[in-house]
Protein backbone atom coordinates (compact mmCIF):
# COMPACT_ATOMS: atom_id res chain seq x y z
CA UNK A 1 0.00 0.00 0.00
CA UNK A 2 1.56 3.29 -0.90
CA UNK A 3 1.61 5.40 2.07
CA UNK A 4 -1.16 8.13 2.75
CA UNK A 5 -3.26 7.02 -0.29
CA UNK A 6 -3.35 3.62 1.58
CA UNK A 7 -4.23 5.01 4.10
CA UNK A 8 -7.27 6.89 3.06
CA UNK A 9 -8.34 4.24 1.57
CA UNK A 10 -8.91 2.71 5.01
CA UNK A 11 -10.32 5.58 6.82
CA UNK A 12 -12.34 6.18 3.62
CA UNK A 13 -13.27 2.54 4.15
CA UNK A 14 -14.57 3.02 7.68
CA UNK A 15 -16.25 5.94 7.42
CA UNK A 16 -18.77 4.13 4.78
CA UNK A 17 -19.03 1.20 7.50
CA UNK A 18 -17.56 -0.73 4.01
CA UNK A 19 -16.41 -4.20 6.97
CA UNK A 20 -18.98 -6.36 5.00
CA UNK A 21 -16.99 -9.58 6.14
CA UNK A 22 -20.29 -11.19 8.52
CA UNK A 23 -19.69 -10.52 12.29
CA UNK A 24 -19.37 -14.40 13.42
CA UNK A 25 -21.59 -15.15 15.62
CA UNK A 26 -19.55 -16.92 18.09
CA UNK A 27 -16.40 -15.26 18.41
CA UNK A 28 -14.56 -18.01 19.78
CA UNK A 29 -15.01 -20.29 16.78
CA UNK A 30 -12.60 -20.64 14.13
CA UNK A 31 -14.60 -20.96 10.98
CA UNK A 32 -13.91 -23.46 8.28
CA UNK A 33 -11.84 -21.91 5.56
CA UNK A 34 -9.47 -20.09 8.27
CA UNK A 35 -9.23 -24.24 9.25
CA UNK A 36 -8.66 -25.30 5.74
CA UNK A 37 -6.20 -22.58 4.83
CA UNK A 38 -2.61 -22.88 6.28
CA UNK A 39 -2.75 -19.64 7.18
CA UNK A 40 -4.23 -19.68 11.03
CA UNK A 41 -2.52 -16.57 12.27
CA UNK A 42 -4.46 -14.46 9.74
CA UNK A 43 -5.46 -11.14 11.43
CA UNK A 44 -9.25 -9.77 10.09
CA UNK A 45 -7.03 -6.16 9.45
CA UNK A 46 -5.69 -7.60 6.65
CA UNK A 47 -8.89 -9.13 5.37
CA UNK A 48 -9.75 -5.76 5.75
CA UNK A 49 -6.72 -4.01 3.69
CA UNK A 50 -7.45 -6.75 1.10
CA UNK A 51 -10.85 -6.14 0.67
CA UNK A 52 -10.13 -2.05 0.32
CA UNK A 53 -6.97 -2.86 -1.99
CA UNK A 54 -8.95 -4.90 -4.57
CA UNK A 55 -11.80 -2.58 -4.69
CA UNK A 56 -9.48 0.44 -5.45
CA UNK A 57 -7.59 -1.57 -8.64
CA UNK A 58 -11.45 -2.64 -9.79
CA UNK A 59 -12.18 0.55 -9.99
CA UNK A 60 -8.99 1.59 -11.14
CA UNK A 61 -9.64 -0.63 -13.72
CA UNK A 62 -13.21 0.95 -14.76
CA UNK A 63 -15.32 -0.87 -12.85
CA UNK A 64 -18.19 1.27 -11.54
CA UNK A 65 -17.60 2.07 -7.56
CA UNK A 66 -20.58 0.86 -5.99
CA UNK A 67 -20.34 -2.17 -8.10
CA UNK A 68 -16.62 -2.36 -7.25
CA UNK A 69 -17.60 -2.06 -3.10
CA UNK A 70 -20.74 -4.86 -3.85
CA UNK A 71 -18.27 -7.18 -5.97
CA UNK A 72 -15.58 -7.41 -2.96
CA UNK A 73 -18.15 -7.88 -0.25
CA UNK A 74 -18.48 -11.36 -1.87
CA UNK A 75 -14.98 -12.17 -1.82
CA UNK A 76 -13.85 -14.13 0.84
CA UNK A 77 -10.57 -13.65 2.87
CA UNK A 78 -8.68 -16.46 1.46
CA UNK A 79 -9.87 -15.03 -2.22
CA UNK A 80 -8.92 -11.69 -1.30
CA UNK A 81 -5.83 -11.95 0.13
CA UNK A 82 -4.74 -14.14 -3.39
CA UNK A 83 -6.20 -11.14 -5.39
CA UNK A 84 -4.30 -8.39 -3.75
CA UNK A 85 -1.78 -10.55 -3.98
CA UNK A 86 -1.27 -11.21 -8.30
CA UNK A 87 -4.29 -9.41 -9.65
CA UNK A 88 -2.26 -7.95 -12.31
CA UNK A 89 -0.80 -11.28 -13.45
CA UNK A 90 -4.09 -13.39 -13.39
CA UNK A 91 -6.03 -14.16 -16.73
CA UNK A 92 -8.87 -12.32 -17.34
CA UNK A 93 -10.77 -14.19 -20.36
CA UNK A 94 -11.67 -12.26 -22.55
CA UNK A 95 -11.57 -13.56 -25.99
CA UNK A 96 -9.71 -12.85 -29.34
CA UNK A 97 -10.67 -9.58 -30.04
CA UNK A 98 -8.10 -7.06 -28.23
CA UNK A 99 -5.27 -8.69 -29.83
CA UNK A 100 -3.20 -6.18 -32.26
CA UNK A 101 -0.40 -5.18 -33.92
CA UNK A 102 2.65 -7.15 -33.45
CA UNK A 103 1.30 -9.43 -31.29
CA UNK A 104 -1.23 -9.97 -34.00
CA UNK A 105 1.21 -10.76 -36.54
CA UNK A 106 2.78 -13.41 -33.59
CA UNK A 107 -0.37 -15.34 -33.06
CA UNK A 108 -1.12 -15.24 -36.93
CA UNK A 109 1.83 -17.64 -37.92
CA UNK A 110 1.39 -19.45 -35.24
CA UNK A 111 -2.13 -19.98 -36.08
CA UNK A 112 -1.10 -21.08 -39.80
CA UNK A 113 1.52 -23.84 -38.60
CA UNK A 114 -1.06 -25.13 -36.22
CA UNK A 115 0.53 -24.27 -33.48
CA UNK A 116 -2.45 -22.07 -31.81
CA UNK A 117 -6.33 -21.53 -32.93
CA UNK A 118 -7.04 -17.98 -31.74
CA UNK A 119 -8.80 -16.98 -34.84
CA UNK A 120 -10.77 -20.08 -35.39
CA UNK A 121 -12.27 -20.13 -32.31
CA UNK A 122 -13.29 -16.09 -32.15
CA UNK B 1 4.96 -25.47 -28.14
CA UNK B 2 3.21 -29.29 -27.93
CA UNK B 3 1.43 -30.38 -24.96
CA UNK B 4 4.00 -31.52 -22.14
CA UNK B 5 4.48 -34.87 -20.95
CA UNK B 6 1.88 -34.43 -18.77
CA UNK B 7 -1.04 -34.12 -21.45
CA UNK B 8 -0.61 -37.93 -22.57
CA UNK B 9 -2.46 -39.42 -19.66
CA UNK B 10 -5.10 -36.73 -20.42
CA UNK B 11 -5.40 -38.17 -24.45
CA UNK B 12 -5.20 -42.02 -23.61
CA UNK B 13 -8.61 -40.75 -21.48
CA UNK B 14 -10.07 -39.31 -24.39
CA UNK B 15 -9.16 -42.23 -26.95
CA UNK B 16 -10.61 -44.79 -24.38
CA UNK B 17 -14.09 -43.54 -24.40
CA UNK B 18 -16.92 -44.73 -26.24
CA UNK B 19 -19.89 -43.27 -25.35
CA UNK B 20 -20.92 -39.59 -27.17
CA UNK B 21 -22.34 -37.10 -25.06
CA UNK B 22 -24.03 -34.12 -26.04
CA UNK B 23 -25.81 -31.56 -23.26
CA UNK B 24 -28.33 -30.37 -26.52
CA UNK B 25 -30.74 -28.56 -24.24
CA UNK B 26 -28.06 -26.29 -22.60
CA UNK B 27 -28.62 -22.60 -23.73
CA UNK B 28 -26.69 -20.29 -25.47
CA UNK B 29 -25.37 -16.72 -25.50
CA UNK B 30 -23.66 -15.37 -27.80
CA UNK B 31 -20.95 -12.95 -26.49
CA UNK B 32 -20.50 -9.21 -27.08
CA UNK B 33 -17.18 -7.61 -27.84
CA UNK B 34 -14.75 -9.03 -24.76
CA UNK B 35 -17.88 -10.19 -22.69
CA UNK B 36 -16.91 -14.25 -23.17
CA UNK B 37 -17.15 -13.83 -19.28
CA UNK B 38 -20.61 -13.29 -18.91
CA UNK B 39 -22.05 -14.73 -21.90
CA UNK B 40 -19.77 -18.14 -20.55
CA UNK B 41 -21.37 -17.89 -17.06
CA UNK B 42 -24.67 -16.90 -18.06
CA UNK B 43 -24.23 -20.37 -20.46
CA UNK B 44 -23.34 -22.21 -16.95
CA UNK B 45 -26.19 -20.70 -14.68
CA UNK B 46 -29.00 -21.45 -17.36
CA UNK B 47 -28.20 -24.41 -17.67
CA UNK B 48 -28.46 -25.22 -13.91
CA UNK B 49 -32.44 -23.72 -13.76
CA UNK B 50 -30.87 -19.79 -13.30
CA UNK B 51 -32.30 -17.60 -16.02
CA UNK B 52 -29.54 -14.82 -16.03
CA UNK B 53 -28.45 -12.41 -19.29
CA UNK B 54 -25.07 -11.70 -19.82
CA UNK B 55 -26.05 -8.42 -19.60
CA UNK B 56 -26.84 -8.76 -15.94
CA UNK B 57 -23.64 -10.39 -15.37
CA UNK B 58 -21.46 -7.60 -16.42
CA UNK B 59 -21.33 -5.20 -13.31
CA UNK B 60 -20.71 -7.97 -11.62
CA UNK B 61 -17.84 -10.01 -13.06
CA UNK B 62 -16.47 -7.83 -16.24
CA UNK B 63 -13.72 -5.74 -15.70
CA UNK B 64 -13.12 -2.93 -18.55
CA UNK B 65 -9.66 -1.79 -18.78
CA UNK B 66 -8.65 -5.65 -18.37
CA UNK B 67 -11.21 -6.39 -21.03
CA UNK B 68 -12.22 -9.48 -19.14
CA UNK B 69 -13.11 -11.43 -15.96
CA UNK B 70 -11.43 -13.00 -13.25
CA UNK B 71 -11.93 -16.87 -12.29
CA UNK B 72 -12.56 -15.30 -8.44
CA UNK B 73 -15.43 -13.27 -9.58
CA UNK B 74 -17.16 -15.54 -11.51
CA UNK B 75 -16.92 -17.82 -8.64
CA UNK B 76 -18.52 -14.97 -6.39
CA UNK B 77 -20.81 -14.18 -8.98
CA UNK B 78 -21.86 -18.57 -8.58
CA UNK B 79 -22.36 -18.07 -4.91
CA UNK B 80 -24.52 -15.16 -4.89
CA UNK B 81 -27.05 -16.91 -6.65
CA UNK B 82 -26.70 -19.81 -4.41
CA UNK B 83 -24.95 -21.96 -6.24
CA UNK B 84 -21.54 -23.87 -5.37
CA UNK B 85 -19.06 -23.10 -7.55
CA UNK B 86 -16.99 -26.35 -7.37
CA UNK B 87 -13.20 -26.22 -9.57
CA UNK B 88 -12.94 -29.62 -11.20
CA UNK B 89 -10.01 -31.66 -10.55
CA UNK B 90 -7.22 -30.67 -13.26
CA UNK B 91 -7.76 -33.45 -15.78
CA UNK B 92 -10.37 -33.74 -18.63
CA UNK B 93 -11.65 -37.24 -17.08
CA UNK B 94 -13.59 -34.70 -14.53
CA UNK B 95 -15.29 -32.97 -17.53
CA UNK B 96 -16.32 -36.28 -19.17
CA UNK B 97 -17.43 -37.39 -15.61
CA UNK B 98 -19.39 -34.01 -15.40
CA UNK B 99 -21.07 -34.17 -18.69
CA UNK B 100 -21.66 -37.31 -18.53
CA UNK B 101 -23.71 -36.71 -14.91
CA UNK B 102 -25.83 -33.37 -16.99
CA UNK B 103 -23.63 -30.97 -16.15
CA UNK B 104 -21.80 -28.33 -18.41
CA UNK B 105 -18.29 -27.52 -17.35
CA UNK B 106 -17.02 -23.98 -17.77
CA UNK B 107 -13.37 -23.72 -18.79
CA UNK B 108 -10.79 -21.19 -19.33
CA UNK B 109 -8.76 -21.63 -22.48
CA UNK B 110 -5.63 -19.83 -23.44
CA UNK B 111 -5.71 -19.58 -27.01
CA UNK B 112 -2.29 -17.75 -27.73
CA UNK B 113 0.49 -19.01 -25.89
CA UNK B 114 2.38 -18.93 -23.09
CA UNK B 115 4.29 -15.83 -23.67
CA UNK B 116 1.27 -14.16 -25.65
CA UNK B 117 -1.83 -15.52 -24.15
CA UNK B 118 -5.31 -14.98 -25.23
CA UNK B 119 -7.38 -15.65 -22.63
CA UNK B 120 -11.14 -16.76 -23.63
CA UNK B 121 -13.91 -18.78 -21.55
CA UNK B 122 -16.30 -20.95 -22.96
CA UNK B 123 -18.88 -23.77 -21.88
CA UNK B 124 -17.92 -27.43 -22.68
CA UNK B 125 -21.44 -29.28 -23.76
CA UNK B 126 -19.94 -32.50 -25.55
CA UNK B 127 -17.96 -34.69 -26.11
CA UNK B 128 -17.91 -37.25 -29.61
CA UNK B 129 -14.90 -39.79 -28.95
CA UNK B 130 -15.24 -40.95 -32.34
CA UNK B 131 -14.03 -37.95 -34.13
CA UNK B 132 -12.51 -37.04 -30.59
CA UNK B 133 -14.27 -33.70 -30.65
CA UNK B 134 -15.51 -31.43 -28.15
CA UNK B 135 -18.34 -29.24 -28.73
CA UNK B 136 -18.46 -25.99 -26.86
CA UNK B 137 -20.71 -22.68 -26.30
CA UNK B 138 -18.15 -20.56 -27.31
CA UNK B 139 -17.87 -16.41 -28.36
CA UNK B 140 -20.57 -16.35 -31.30
CA UNK B 141 -20.48 -20.01 -31.82
CA UNK B 142 -23.33 -22.06 -30.58
CA UNK B 143 -21.70 -24.89 -30.92
CA UNK B 144 -17.96 -24.87 -31.68
CA UNK B 145 -16.55 -28.67 -32.42
CA UNK B 146 -13.03 -28.34 -31.06
CA UNK B 147 -10.74 -31.02 -31.39
CA UNK B 148 -9.50 -32.77 -28.43
CA UNK B 149 -5.70 -32.03 -29.06
CA UNK B 150 -7.19 -28.37 -29.38
CA UNK B 151 -9.12 -28.28 -26.71
CA UNK B 152 -6.20 -29.95 -24.52
CA UNK B 153 -3.61 -27.63 -25.31
CA UNK B 154 -5.67 -24.43 -24.68
CA UNK B 155 -6.47 -25.65 -21.26
CA UNK B 156 -3.17 -26.73 -20.24
CA UNK B 157 -1.83 -23.27 -21.13
CA UNK B 158 -4.61 -21.57 -18.81
CA UNK B 159 -3.53 -23.63 -15.98
CA UNK B 160 -6.17 -26.62 -16.78
CA UNK B 161 -9.41 -24.40 -14.89
CA UNK B 162 -12.40 -25.56 -15.11
CA UNK B 163 -15.96 -24.95 -13.08
CA UNK B 164 -19.13 -26.25 -12.77
CA UNK B 165 -22.25 -25.16 -10.88
CA UNK B 166 -23.78 -27.27 -8.00
CA UNK B 167 -26.89 -26.79 -5.57
CA UNK B 168 -25.58 -26.93 -1.74
CA UNK B 169 -27.48 -30.50 -1.35
CA UNK B 170 -26.05 -31.87 -4.32
CA UNK B 171 -22.26 -32.34 -4.85
CA UNK B 172 -20.90 -33.36 -8.62
CA UNK B 173 -20.66 -36.05 -9.23
CA UNK B 174 -16.42 -36.00 -9.57
CA UNK B 175 -16.16 -33.68 -6.04
CA UNK B 176 -13.51 -34.58 -3.65
CA UNK B 177 -14.48 -34.10 -0.12
CA UNK B 178 -11.52 -31.77 0.54
CA UNK B 179 -12.43 -29.58 -2.65
CA UNK B 180 -16.03 -29.59 -2.11
CA UNK B 181 -15.54 -28.64 1.63
CA UNK B 182 -13.41 -25.69 0.47
CA UNK B 183 -15.97 -24.43 -1.27
CA UNK B 184 -18.55 -24.52 0.71
CA UNK B 185 -16.49 -22.78 3.40
CA UNK B 186 -17.23 -19.60 1.51
CA UNK B 187 -20.57 -19.23 2.45
CA UNK B 188 -19.54 -19.64 6.14
CA UNK B 189 -17.18 -17.07 5.63
CA UNK B 190 -19.28 -14.47 4.28
CA UNK B 191 -22.37 -15.68 6.73
CA UNK B 192 -24.44 -16.97 4.42
CA UNK B 193 -24.83 -20.27 7.00
CA UNK B 194 -27.18 -21.75 5.43
CA UNK B 195 -25.73 -23.12 2.24
CA UNK B 196 -22.95 -23.95 4.05
CA UNK B 197 -24.91 -26.03 6.33
CA UNK B 198 -26.67 -27.41 3.45
CA UNK B 199 -23.08 -28.30 1.64
CA UNK B 200 -21.53 -29.62 4.70
CA UNK B 201 -24.61 -31.94 5.69
CA UNK B 202 -24.03 -33.50 1.69
CA UNK B 203 -20.48 -33.97 2.47
CA UNK B 204 -20.92 -35.79 5.73
CA UNK B 205 -23.72 -38.62 3.75
CA UNK B 206 -21.60 -38.53 0.61
CA UNK B 207 -17.88 -38.82 2.46
CA UNK B 208 -19.34 -39.95 6.37
CA UNK B 209 -15.91 -40.79 7.11
CA UNK B 210 -14.38 -37.69 6.24
CA UNK B 211 -13.72 -35.64 9.45
CA UNK B 212 -13.98 -32.27 8.22
CA UNK B 213 -17.05 -32.91 6.64
CA UNK B 214 -17.96 -33.08 10.48
CA UNK B 215 -15.60 -30.64 11.73
CA UNK B 216 -17.21 -28.28 9.28
CA UNK B 217 -20.72 -28.96 9.95
CA UNK B 218 -19.91 -28.70 14.05
CA UNK B 219 -18.51 -24.77 12.74
CA UNK B 220 -21.50 -23.86 11.16
CA UNK B 221 -23.69 -24.90 13.47
CA UNK B 222 -22.03 -23.25 16.45
CA UNK B 223 -21.74 -19.92 14.58
CA UNK B 224 -25.86 -20.16 14.61
CA UNK B 225 -25.29 -20.80 18.37
CA UNK B 226 -27.48 -24.39 17.57
CA UNK B 227 -25.22 -25.48 20.90
CA UNK B 228 -26.27 -29.22 20.81
CA UNK B 229 -26.28 -29.89 17.27
CA UNK B 230 -23.38 -28.77 16.90
CA UNK B 231 -21.64 -30.94 19.87
CA UNK B 232 -22.85 -34.08 18.03
CA UNK B 233 -21.33 -33.14 14.99
CA UNK B 234 -17.82 -32.62 16.50
CA UNK B 235 -18.29 -35.83 18.29
CA UNK B 236 -18.42 -37.58 14.85
CA UNK B 237 -15.50 -35.36 14.04
CA UNK B 238 -13.74 -36.90 16.55
CA UNK B 239 -14.84 -40.60 16.35
CA UNK B 240 -13.55 -40.17 12.70
CA UNK B 241 -10.05 -39.28 13.50
CA UNK B 242 -9.96 -35.44 13.91
CA UNK B 243 -8.04 -34.19 17.43
CA UNK B 244 -6.80 -31.19 15.82
CA UNK B 245 -6.39 -28.53 17.82
CA UNK B 246 -8.72 -26.35 16.05
CA UNK B 247 -11.74 -28.52 16.56
CA UNK B 248 -10.27 -28.80 20.09
CA UNK B 249 -11.20 -25.15 20.70
CA UNK B 250 -14.68 -25.40 19.03
CA UNK B 251 -15.65 -27.93 21.09
CA UNK B 252 -13.96 -26.61 23.67
CA UNK B 253 -16.37 -22.92 23.54
CA UNK B 254 -19.41 -25.30 22.49
CA UNK B 255 -19.19 -27.37 25.52
CA UNK B 256 -18.73 -24.01 27.53
CA UNK B 257 -21.99 -21.87 25.96
CA UNK B 258 -23.97 -26.30 27.02
CA UNK B 259 -22.48 -25.53 30.59
CA UNK B 260 -20.17 -28.16 30.58
CA UNK B 261 -17.15 -25.38 32.15
CA UNK B 262 -14.97 -27.97 33.20
CA UNK B 263 -15.16 -30.12 30.53
CA UNK B 264 -14.85 -27.12 28.30
CA UNK B 265 -11.30 -25.92 30.18
CA UNK B 266 -10.00 -29.81 29.96
CA UNK B 267 -10.94 -29.55 26.12
CA UNK B 268 -8.88 -26.40 25.56
CA UNK B 269 -5.82 -27.14 27.69
CA UNK B 270 -5.62 -30.30 25.27
CA UNK B 271 -5.98 -28.18 22.53
CA UNK B 272 -3.34 -26.28 24.03
CA UNK B 273 -1.21 -29.01 24.33
CA UNK B 274 -0.70 -29.81 21.04
CA UNK B 275 -0.96 -26.54 19.33
CA UNK B 276 1.50 -24.78 17.05
CA UNK B 277 2.78 -21.45 18.14
CA UNK B 278 0.39 -19.56 16.18
CA UNK B 279 -2.51 -21.92 17.51
CA UNK B 280 -1.50 -21.20 20.78
CA UNK B 281 -2.70 -17.60 20.41
CA UNK B 282 -5.79 -18.67 19.60
CA UNK B 283 -6.39 -20.97 22.15
CA UNK B 284 -5.28 -18.50 24.72
CA UNK B 285 -7.95 -16.24 23.87
CA UNK B 286 -11.00 -19.29 24.06
CA UNK B 287 -9.47 -20.44 27.07
CA UNK B 288 -9.68 -16.31 28.50
CA UNK B 289 -13.59 -16.25 27.14
CA UNK B 290 -14.43 -19.44 28.86
CA UNK B 291 -13.18 -18.27 31.90
CA UNK B 292 -15.16 -15.08 31.87
CA UNK B 293 -18.07 -16.44 30.24
CA UNK B 294 -21.61 -15.94 32.31
CA UNK B 295 -23.45 -19.00 31.33
CA UNK B 296 -26.52 -20.06 32.80
CA UNK B 297 -26.90 -23.28 31.14
CA UNK B 298 -27.07 -26.90 32.94
CA UNK B 299 -24.69 -28.79 31.72
CA UNK B 300 -26.16 -31.85 29.85
CA UNK B 301 -24.92 -33.56 26.91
Amino acid sequence: MDGFRGVMVVVVAVALGLSTIAAPASAAIVGTEQMLSQNTARQDVDTFLARAEVQEQLQAWGVDAADAQRRVATLTPDELQMLNAQIDELPAGAGALEVIGVVFLVLLILELVGVTNVFSAI
Amino acid sequence: MLLGACAGPETRHLREQTQAVELAAVPFHPQDEYQCGPAALATLLGADGLAVSPDELVPEIYVPARQGSLQAEIVAAVRRRGRVPYVLAPHIEAALTELHDGRPVLLLQNLGTRALPVWHYAVIVGFDPQTQTFVLRSGRERRQELSARRLLESWDRAGRWMLVTASPGEPPASAQAGPWLRAASAFESLGAFEPAAAAYRAATRRWPDTAMAWTALGNVLAQQADWPQAYDAYEQALANGDDGPLLRNNRAWVLAQMGCRDAAMDEIDTGLSAATPAQRATLGDTRAQIRALQSDAVCSR
